[in-house]
């Protein structure tokens, strides 16, 4: 299994530099105007943190389509390849995307604060809460993709599952959004992502079809 | 003993096997698949071909019933079956953005029994252009390289869908020669579903017909070359019935029958004094052509 996770991750490679790089862009951009606006704080340290989750949030979604087109499961189940390995290589994509672009935060607020010359400090529960929610919506491609399948494969109660912990975790996020920003609020939404994790690598091990 | 044990296990059986899909049932199918034996799957589309082929493969879970590969069950949750199966389909799931080269070299850390002079002796045979990204390849190089990743692990069964559709006569040719060479040792088989009746003369040793999801007729090629005839003859009785006969064109007196029992035809035809009998063989393209259409008018009477 890991075998293949580092090649999807090597495959996809080009498609997070390019993420990241747009990032990069936009938040030059966003230093360059703060520094001439003559705006004292400078841009807010949670804002250019986000940037690269969001380019992270975003591959992992191109991953999961282009893996469908390129019906990558029959390649990968031609192998030693369990759907059990399958279901969890899945899963773990987008969290990998995700976590490798949150490893290029700090970079990206050390060039902002160098061009804008200041930096409004980072809430870091601010920025940690909207990593989260990046993180879960990440997260949410791969469930809301194996709750269509079921669905497809006439396993209705199993796609019912799968919306149900969809909706379930978007309700969670929204929720901590709003009323617990606080450490509480950030477990729960770990708890919420992994449980939707969790489901959607059931729900993949459950499928009648390995075609797409 | 182990070697009488090997022999003695089918490439593949399938047995009852039954997949549903909303306004279509593919099966239940029984099939037996014998080591050395090349088997055309022919049908029309939406015979229920690929499916088949997708359940033997594991790719595609029945609803009922099962099939084993040299022995091993066949079961999305099991890899010992797969070490025996070679599968090229439409769509065989490379990184398309990765070259020919790069998507072999993944494929030989992941398929247990890779063999890397294989590979290479096929890309050569196949003169597979390896530099190319797979999104650049045409279509007749992507089937040269699913047919290497299918054969370079050293399959004993190789599962093909279509493979020579799209392919230009050169490359067919070369495509079809090493299957055959392939199955030759008598060890290897080979089931491959087709829509070219040419194919099938070059090819198959045996021939099954799907019709609607059900298997019409299973024999041998040279059986149905022996049996299928095409004879015009004149005969004064017109309501005679012919034993055999799938399709009778008449013209007052002069008759041209096509019979899939050309024994007991012809003795019958002898029996009621029938004159100037001429009887020509059938190309066996010819002849799946009449099954196919024979099927389709079962499959209308009883709908």
């Amino acid at each position: 299994m890991w075998h293949a996770l580092r090649a999807e991750l090597a495959y996809f490679r080009p498609y997070l530099l390019g993420g990241l790089g747009i990032a990069s862009g936009v938040i030059l951009l966003l230093s360059v105007l703060m520094r001439f606006s003559n705006d004292a704080d400078g841009p807010p340290g949670f804002v250019v943190a986000i940037f690269p989750i969001i380019a992270g949030m975003v591959v992992s979604f191109i991953c999961g389509s282009l893996r469908v087109e390129e019906r990558r499961a029959r390649l990968l189940l031609s192998g030693a390849l369990t759907p059990r390995q399958l279901a969890w290589l899945t899963v773990l994509l987008p969290a990998c995307f995700v976590g490798l672009s949150v490893l290029a935060v700090p970079p990206m607020i050390g060039v902002a604060a160098l061009v804008a010359g200041k930096l409004e400090p980072a809430s870091w529960p601010i920025a940690g809460s909207f990593a989260l929610q990046f993180w879960a919506y990440a997260q949410l491609g791969p469930l809301g993709q194996e709750s269509c399948a079921a669905r497809r494969q006439n396993r209705g109660r199993a796609g019912l599952i799968g919306w149900a912990v969809f909706a379930g975790v978007i309700l969670v996020l929204v929720a901590c959004q709003l009323i617990l920003r606080s450490t509480q609020g950030h477990l729960l939404q770990v708890m919420a992502v992994i449980t939707a994790m969790g489901v959607a690598a059931m729900l993949y091990q459950g499928r009648t079809d390995f075609t797409r | 003993m182990a070697d009488h044990h090997l022999d003695a296990v089918s490439a593949a059986s399938l047995s009852g096997l039954t997949k549903r899909f909303p306004g279509f049932q593919l099966g239940p199918l029984d099939l037996v698949l014998e080591p050395g034996t090349v088997l055309a799957l022919v049908g029309p589309n939406g015979a229920g071909k690929t499916t088949t082929l997708n359940c033997m493969a594991g790719l595609v879970v029945p609803d009922e019933g099962g099939t084993e590969v040299f022995g091993e069950p066949v079961h999305a949750t099991r890899t010992e079956y797969r070490r025996n199966i070679g599968y090229v389909g439409e769509e065989n799931g490379f990184f398309q953005g990765w070259t020919a080269a790069r998507n072999l070299k993944f494929l030989a850390d992941l398929l247990p029994g890779w063999s890397n002079d294989r590979a290479k002796r096929f890309v050569e045979r196949f003169a597979l252009p390896l530099d190319k990204p797979v999104n650049k390849l045409s279509r007749g190089n992507k089937t040269k390289l699913a047919l290497v990743a299918a054969m370079a692990h050293g399959p004993r069964l190789l599962l093909l869908d279509e493979p020579t559709a799209g392919l230009d006569p050169v490359v067919r040719s070369e495509v079809l020669d090493v299957l055959w060479e392939i199955t030759e040792d008598g060890e290897h088989a080979v089931l491959y579903s087709t829509h070219v009746l040419s194919d099938i003369n070059r090819l198959a040793d045996e021939l099954a017909f799907l019709r609607d999801g059900r298997l019409v007729l299973r024999s041998g090629r040279d059986e149905l070359s022996e049996s299928w005839r095409q004879v015009s003859f004149r005969l004064a009785n017109e309501d005679a019935e012919l034993t055999g006969v799938v399709e009778h064109r008449r013209v007052r007196a002069e008759h041209q029958v096509i019979t899939r029992e050309a024994e007991a035809t012809l003795q019958q035809l002898a029996d009621l004094g029938a004159e100037s009998i001429e009887v020509s063989r059938m190309t066996v393209d010819e002849i799946a052509v009449q099954i196919l259409k024979e099927g389709h008018h079962v499959a209308r009477a009883e709908s």
